[in-house]
């Protein structure tokens, strides 16, 4: 018996030996894997950055080729995979020796699972602490990341739309009180006065970030918000939301803030649309640059009173050393020579943006804005980010939907923190084994 | 035929079928085990049925779960404008092989490409508000994808808008097999175009509109996530307003590290997909034997 295929005949004895050639000849194949070899002064570096900050390919490519002491093979990870992929291959035990980190919980998770090792005694303790990794990379009396990049979490306003209401465009409002005064004002003169967007929820993680730290003392006191010790039906526990829903009411914010992005929500402050906002510091020197210095960093107006309240946020991006280095030593080396200042200056060079290290050369900062923001920011008396203790499902849960909806106003700060302490029960329901590892790093955070 | 000879297909299939076992098998069973464990990393300990009881417990997986059903209403919208376009085009109005490529478009292109232009024309400060604005309809100029109110609406609308260039596509195909000396006869016989379409055509079309169902109930139950990922902001937003249970699997796996709870989801919803595809290799049975007979 034959049967036809576009003319040709085929037999089924022909096709059935076919596939049983097609079957062998794939298992065969998976069944032994590529032979790989890997020269014992060869680092592996999986990395990412280049998304949020162009041109440090560039940067990582020339740090590679003049790298003289080890063979440096850099890998540019997918944003989606930059954590499930290094934890994979940490399970199976091959991981790259140097991993790209974003900061808290982002890498201490794989700190608990044991597929970091700690920096400190490998790394040079005075490079190690100038390159700020943040409070948030300490565990158990342990630093896991050296700082890369930094990121300054900062609000930002524009100067012409407050001369335009009769402000000082030198002078950012620092209190609740003069930022409500400061809102009337500009609204009277037909201008948003506040906002951005949140279609995609980012602005309400960057917003809560701001906030918390004018209501606790310190991280490790967030981090008890979770663990259950503390309850976000606490009316001070929820007060962000209440602060975002005062601002709801008066009709502070922009109209079109619920249906636009984070970044095209910045945008609206750059253009001249929304009078203040929020973004981070990696941005200023091109919006700077693009408006003559009209946008002027500031700190999120003050209405708590903690002790971190009225400090700058700095955030930094990071690299750490797997469990799997089979040199660790070189692989700190390799950390070491990126905080060199000649490496410092490369960054600069390629990217139009600073390296994290407190003592970087500032001179390369042509933006008198911009380096009042990084004296400010990334060398005065800055606080970590507290959005960045958040456990993956308050964050999707919560932490964005909340504010969302309050934006919206659909919600009030009251069930907005009801919301919160809801997930964060289901939370510790979901990771029972979290909820000691928490309690552990409340420790470490003060 | 001896014994040898009787196996030897078997045996000529056996890599292959082993092949396929491997690929298709070995991942199922992994979702099932994986299922019934706290996996941290690429594995975890045995927790029985606890994910379930988890999910089953929590209001977001209702929630996610009655957006889907919510969708289902754009079923029969799709069915009834799948139907109207396809016999007006078949009725040869002027221009229909153009209107046929034109219609057919939405569907070759890309679900995050429509998606990401629909949300840019449905944003506040969008296209489609502004002329609504310019004719005077203020009123109808809504917040359409960043309240919760209306942004599943807004994303059923181009799962319509989309799906539907399936069902005209099959629809027309089917109508151009119709004998047509039958709806001529009723022409003949003085029936009008409401009375040909209601009994002459659509009888005909019973088949390919059972199989066009079930397909579209399918994609609506496990293949939204393109739409809602690009409409809702990547998160299902605003709120949770737009969460379906695609979305819930993605964000449970990439997002939350919860590969067990993904996992346990991903079976029920395994679970679902394969009761709805009994009725639908029913219906192509049934399509083949119409044919033949």
């Amino acid at each position: 018996m034959t049967s036809k295929t576009n003319g040709s005949t085929i037999s089924r004895r022909r096709m059935m030996q076919t596939s049983a050639a097609l079957g062998a000849g794939a298992i065969a194949g998976s069944a032994f894997p590529a032979w790989r070899v890997r020269a014992a002064e060869e680092i592996n570096m999986w990395w990412w950055g280049e998304q949020e900050l162009p041109g440090l390919q560039g940067f990582v490519e020339d740090s590679v080729k003049n790298y003289t002491a080890a063979t440096v093979k850099p890998m540019l990870q997918d944003t989606a995979v930059v954590i499930s992929q290094f934890q994979t291959a940490a399970a199976a035990g091959k991981a790259p020796d140097i991993q790209y980190l974003w900061n808290g919980i982002y890498h201490m998770e794989s700190v608990w699972l044991g597929y970091l090792q700690p920096l400190d005694g490998l790394m040079n303790a005075d490079v190690l602490k100038a390159s700020q990794p943040t409070l948030l990379s300490h565990y158990d009396g342990h630093i896991y990341r050296m700082g890369w990049y930094p990121l300054p979490m900062i609000w930002i306003y524009n100067k012409d739309l407050f001369e335009k209401a009769k402000l000082d465009p030198e002078k950012a409002p620092a209190t609740w009180d003069d930022f409500l005064a400061a809102c009337d004002k500009l609204k009277s003169a037909g201008v948003s006065p506040v906002g951005g967007g949140i279609q995609d929820g980012y602005w309400g993680e960057w917003y809560w970030g701001h906030a918390i730290s004018q209501i606790v003392d310190t991280p490790g006191e967030a981090v008890k918000l979770f663990t259950g010790e503390l309850s976000f039906e606490d009316p001070k526990y929820f007060e962000p939301w209440a602060r975002l829903e005062e601002l709801k009411k008066h009709d502070f914010l922009n109209p079109e803030m619920s249906s636009t992005e984070l970044y095209p929500g910045i945008d609206l402050t750059v253009a001249g649309k929304v009078a203040m906002g929020e973004s981070i510091g990696a941005r200023m020197p091109k919006d700077n640059e693009t408006t003559g210095d009209k946008i002027a960093p500031m700190v999120m107006p003050v209405f708590g009173k903690s002790k971190l309240a009225g400090k700058p946020i700095f955030d930094t991006q990071g690299l750490g050393i797997s469990k799997d280095a089979k040199d660790p030593k070189a692989a700190a080396a390799f950390l070491e020579y990126l905080q060199s200042p000649e490496r410092q200056k490369a960054l600069h060079d390629k990217t139009g943006w600073i390296s994290s290290n407190s003592g970087t050369d500032t001179s390369v900062l042509k933006s008198p804005v911009v380096l009042d923001m990084w004296k400010r920011w990334g060398q005065g008396d800055n606080i970590p980010y507290i959005s960045n203790v958040v456990p993956g499902q308050f964050y999707e849960q919560a932490l964005l939907p909340t504010a969302q909806q309050v934006v919206a106003g659909k919600i009030t700060g009251e069930e907005a923190g009801a919301l919160a302490a809801k997930v964060t029960k289901e939370w510790r329901d979901f990771n029972p084994d979290m909820v000691d590892n928490y309690k552990k790093w409340s420790q470490d955070l003060g | 035929m001896g014994q040898s000879s009787r196996l030897k297909p078997y045996l000529y299939a056996a890599p292959l079928m082993a092949l396929l076992l491997f690929v298709f098998g070995y991942p199922l069973v992994q979702i099932f085990e994986f299922s019934m464990k706290l996996i941290r990393g690429i594995d975890g300990p045995w927790i029985g049925f606890r994910n379930y009881e988890l999910i089953f417990g929590q209001d977001l997986f209702w929630e996610a779960v009655r957006h889907n059903l919510q969708l289902l209403i754009a079923i029969p919208i799709m069915v009834a404008w799948s139907l109207l376009v396809s016999i007006l085009l078949y009725d040869r109005l002027k221009g229909w092989k153009l209107y046929r490529v034109l219609i057919f478009i939405p569907y070759i292109l890309a679900i995050p490409i429509i998606a990401a232009i629909m949300k840019k024309m449905f944003q506040f400060d969008g296209p489609v508000n502004d002329a609504l604005r310019w004719i005077g309809a203020d009123f109808l100029a809504l917040d359409w994808i960043g309240s919760s109110d209306y942004a599943l609406w807004t994303v059923m609308l181009l799962i319509i808008w989309r799906e539907s260039a399936l069902g005209i596509i099959l629809f027309l195909a089917r109508l151009l097999n119709l004998d047509e000396s039958l709806i001529e006869a009723a022409r003949l016989d003085g029936a009008n175009w409401w009375q040909r379409v209601r009994h002459v055509i659509l009888p005909q079309m019973r088949v390919v509109i059972e199989f066009y169902v079930v397909v579209s109930v399918i994609t609506i139950l496990s293949s939204v996530f393109a739409y809602v990922y690009i409409m809702g902001g990547g998160r299902g937003g605003p709120g949770t307003s737009t969460v379906v249970v695609e979305l819930y699997i993605f964000g449970a796996i990439v997002r939350q590290s919860l590969p067990g709870i993904a996992s346990a989801v991903s079976v029920l919803l395994f679970l679902v997909s394969l009761l709805l595809i009994v009725p639908l290799f029913a219906m192509r049975r049934r399509a083949n034997e119409e044919e033949v007979g």
